[in-house]
């Protein structure tokens, strides 16, 4: 288990690291003067030397990069006016261009929201697309099955954009019966935070579920035609308890394993619905960054996804391990 | 608001507003609306109906683009925009007033609109009595003084650039951050009431540039330099209670300490503006229609009606009801094509004649999303008379091009067999400068033997390419867009020889430098009277058509939405768009 901590732990800080050289390399080669799209259209020369100074554009890319890493490990200082110095303490991720603050606040702002979203479609896909999934197994050659099938086929073929809007229409345009959702976080009020998540859960949710009800299925099929679930038939145990007992927990092993990963992708992943019901995500931020080259923001949302994704892989072996006794880890 | 276009979409807010437009529309063609949403552009007010307006209630603004800048130092909108406005006041401000009304420049925290010295290089301001702040001390001139000077520090720039250029010693100043203590030696504040501008040439036009965010008062006590924006002191009827993630949820309570007898132009009616920035462009559309809840007393200030949410207005059983609440406005924009003269075959004048004879500009209008989103234009300056409006059309095309005249110029031009060249366009789906628009363009082109090969870029870089004199394209899509109603904005940045930019963003696409012209601009510049010197802007725009640097292709026209209980819309001929310091919900 030590061992295993230790080498994902050095895995991950080597794949951050090949992240932030990788981003860095590509703003560098991007389109955009980030010291004339901060400056304003219509700054002047002597302006936009001004603010390239500020922003540390003069040094070298290779500088620039010692820098971000120094702010990482021993955090930086930065000049807001007025007499005032911005202390980001390590790890700083730096300051953005475009939002005059601390990339680390910026994300631990946006984190919530992003959160939020994805901890229910989470919680809708494993409820919905894996109850989908062992329905439609346990069914098989059925009405049912046929039935869940096409559901199926619907949700993974039915982009999340299109699915967000014909909700949006129809719940809340021409039914009424949910208002259109605003984002308000958890911590003002739970019950607004809920009623405002719930159609953007579903329609993650929805799509995602489908996904996991293939996935499920085929695993559940998979595991019911193994030899030990022959032999348990075999020794008279009922069929409840030889599905309940013994097919889930393997079936659903690889499912839980997946999802860990889907999750972790998700933290940066949702920006589609995010845009479209107005949630002030990490997604959203990546965007929105890359779009006025924001290269602070751009780098520290990145790594933050990158991160997640790690640690969602990590989790991810973890618990395969946990529903499937017979994975070990090394 | 120079050329920076109102609408930057991701691409996943145009796949997702095209989808909701193709289901909203029920099949309709994107051809423009019917007879609905015209009518509402041509005269329907919307919020006229239903009582007289009332104080009370809560406004909800619907945005797509987060108010991310709440520095008046930072802000670069006409006239303070739309919702600082109401929490900014300056020495001038707009008239708040529709239509051509609402070009004037009228007082603010001043007694009048500037009193200038005998050659327009000095301006004097008196502020009113009793202004105060929300937290009751009171507005002094040091306090304008201060928040123009801290507009220099590099550490808070994005805002207009006039007073650099026009200030003395401006053009060197790094702001108070670095100037240590020392101030601006061209803005005199003789008394608390008292402020005076020393300029570097005659400006008439000054009162116009002391409407924008910078002659905002700033006490320098309460200056928290970058961080100022997330809670900045209030001169205006509302005061900022909260600010979440950089401008995406805004809301703005009364504040106690403005005095209505003091402001003419704010009516200010409700008692509390939330401001939720983020939403997708179809979303708010579609709520703003839906109009239910406290969407029926929402509005937007910077999301516009498509080509086929209008056409679905027009065809929707209610159309009568929601074509009366779509408000139509008119901002100073011009979307032309523009020729770097430099460049061969453009360099001669009589290319760019056969090219501004062969286009149609009813299928570049279309392309612009149909004649109720845009007008088509022969004048650079819009059709306006605060901007000098006069009628010209040096290459008459008609309204679908005249193929048979612009061959026969190419053939006088040394191109007997036809051209081909160039045009430079960006990617971003703005329907200005757009892949939309330049098609519209190619295939006008094509039927005068002028074929045209589209190079498309990426919209930052597209900018950078188009403003880089030494990289400038021989041809490509551009635009322009008032900071105040009035032909200088237009044309000096354009076809000014002086302002030429070597190493920074240059407009000049065209690199026109006429001593004539150059003589007129400063001629004009020194006029304080200013239907005088609109005539003369006039006259210059015409005189420089000729020459066939630019074809204007069209005027855009704004289509905007508002929610069922709103009532008292203003949209004046300056900013386009409805003014929210003058909407009641109640």
């Amino acid at each position: 288990m030590t061992l295993f901590v230790l080498k994902r732990t050095g895995g991950a800080l080597l794949v951050l690291l090949t992240l932030s050289v990788i981003v860095y390399a590509l703003f560098y080669l991007a389109p955009g003067d980030p010291a004339r799209l901060a400056c304003g259209e219509r700054c002047n020369p002597a302006q936009i030397a001004q603010v390239r100074e500020q922003l540390g554009l003069n040094d070298s890319a290779p500088t620039q990069y010692l820098h971000f890493l120094q702010g990482l490990l021993a955090g930086r200082d930065h000049s807001g006016g007025a007499g005032l110095v911005l202390h980001c303490d390590a790890p700083c991720l730096g300051f953005s261009y475009q939002n005059d603050q601390q990339v680390t606040e910026l994300i631990l702002d946006r984190l919530p929201a992003t959160l939020s979203l994805a901890l229910g479609a989470l919680v809708i896909w494993l409820v919905v697309g894996v109850g989908t999934g062992l329905l439609s197994a346990l069914r098989r050659g059925g009405i049912t099955e046929r039935a869940l099938t096409v559901l199926t086929l619907a949700g993974t073929g039915t982009p999340v954009f299109i699915l967000g809007l014909l909700l949006l229409m129809t719940v809340c345009a021409h039914l009424q019966w949910l208002p259109f959702p605003t984002y308000v976080p958890l911590s003002e009020d739970p019950e607004q935070w809920a009623w405002n998540l719930l159609l953007p859960w579903v329609t993650l949710g929805f799509f995602e579920s489908a996904k996991y009800a293939r996935l499920t299925r085929s695993s559940t099929l998979e595991t019911l035609a193994e030899d030990h679930i022959r032999t348990f038939r075999a020794y008279g145990v009922g069929e409840r308890a030889v599905v309940t007992r013994h097919a889930v927990r393997g079936a659903v092993a690889p499912v839980i394993a997946l999802s860990a990963v889907d999750f972790g992708t998700m933290i940066g992943g949702a920006v589609l619905t995010e845009s479209l019901f107005g949630i002030p995500g990490l997604g959203k931020t990546l965007i929105d960054g890359v779009r006025v080259v924001d290269l602070p923001v751009v780098v520290g949302v990145v790594l933050t996804i990158g991160t997640a994704v790690v640690l969602a892989g990590a989790i991810a072996d973890l618990l395969y391990a946990a529903a499937d006794r017979r994975v070990t880890l090394a | 608001m120079s050329s920076a276009g109102p609408a930057r979409h991701l691409t996943a807010r145009r796949v997702a507003a095209v989808t909701v437009s193709l289901v909203l529309a029920g099949g309709a063609a994107a051809c423009g609306p019917k007879d609905g949403a015209d009518k509402a552009g041509s005269g329907a007010k919307p919020g006229a109906a239903g009582g007289a307006p009332q104080k009370g209630g809560t406004l909800s603004v619907l945005n797509s683009e987060p108010q991310s800048d709440f520095d008046p130092a930072r802000l670069y909108t006409s006239g303070g925009g739309n919702v600082p406005s109401l929490v900014f006041r300056t020495l001038t401000t707009r008239n708040r007033e529709d239509g051509p009304a609402g070009t004037k420049v009228v007082p603010d925290l001043a007694t009048d609109t500037g009193k200038p010295n005998a050659d327009a290089t000095e301006w004097t301001y008196t502020l009113k009595d009793g202004l105060k702040y929300e937290d009751g001390s009171p507005i002094t001139t040091a306090d304008i003084k201060y928040g123009i000077e801290r507009s220099f520090a590099a550490e808070l720039s994005g805002g207009a650039p006039y007073l650099r250029d026009w200030l003395v010693g401006g053009e060197s100043y790094e702001g108070p951050y670095k100037d240590g203590g020392k101030g601006l030696d061209s803005i005199l504040v003789p008394d608390a009431k008292t402020i005076v501008f020393k300029l570097r040439k005659p400006e008439g036009e000054f009162p116009f540039v002391a409407t924008q965010t910078q002659f905002a008062p700033v006490p320098r006590a309460k200056d928290t330099g970058v961080t100022y924006e997330e809670h900045p002191v209030s001169s205006g009827p509302y005061k900022v209670v909260k600010n979440d993630n950089d401008g995406e949820h805004l809301t703005l309570e009364r504040n106690e300490h403005w005095d209505e007898k003091t402001d003419e132009e704010r009516k200010a009616y409700p008692d509390r503006i939330d401001v939720r920035s983020g939403l997708d462009a179809a979303v708010i559309n579609q709520r703003l229609t839906t109009s239910s809840g406290p969407d029926a007393a929402a509005v937007t200030t910077d999301t516009n009606l498509g080509p086929a949410e209008l056409a679905r207005i027009g065809d929707s059983a209610d159309k009568n009801e929601l074509a009366g609440r779509v408000g139509t406005g008119h901002f100073g924009y011009v979307n032309y094509l523009a020729f770097n003269p430099k460049v061969a075959p453009f360099d001669n004048p009589k290319v760019r004649q056969a090219i501004s004879y062969a286009i149609n500009r009813t299928s570049v209008v279309n392309a612009a999303g149909g004649s109720a989103l845009a007008e088509p234009a022969t004048t650079f300056l819009p059709e306006r008379e605060a901007f000098g409006f006069t009628p010209y059309d040096h290459f008459p095309a008609g309204k679908t091009g005249d193929p048979a005249k612009a061959k026969q110029l190419l053939a006088e031009a040394g191109f007997p067999d036809g051209v081909t060249v160039t045009l430079t366009h960006s990617t971003a789906q703005n329907r200005q400068t757009s892949p939309e628009v330049a098609t519209a363009v190619q295939q006008a082109l094509a039927a005068a033997g002028i074929t045209v090969k589209l190079e498309g870029l990426e919209n930052n870089a597209f900018n950078e390419k188009r403003w880089d004199v030494k990289n400038t394209p021989g041809f490509f899509l551009s635009r322009w867009g008032a900071d105040w109603p009035s032909g200088a904005p237009f044309l000096a940045p354009i076809f000014d020889g002086r302002q030429i930019v070597t190493n920074g963003s240059n407009y000049n696409h065209a690199q026109l430098n006429d001593p004539a012209v150059n003589a007129e601009i400063d001629e004009i510049a020194k006029l304080t009277d200013l239907a005088a010197a609109g005539k003369r802007w006039g006259a210059l725009d015409k005189k420089i058509g000729e020459q066939a640097l630019a074809v204007p292709l069209f005027h855009p026209v704004y289509k905007r939405l508002v929610g069922k209980d709103v009532k008292n819309v203003v949209i004046s001929d300056w900013t386009g768009v409805l003014d929210v310091s003058q909407v009641s919900v109640k």
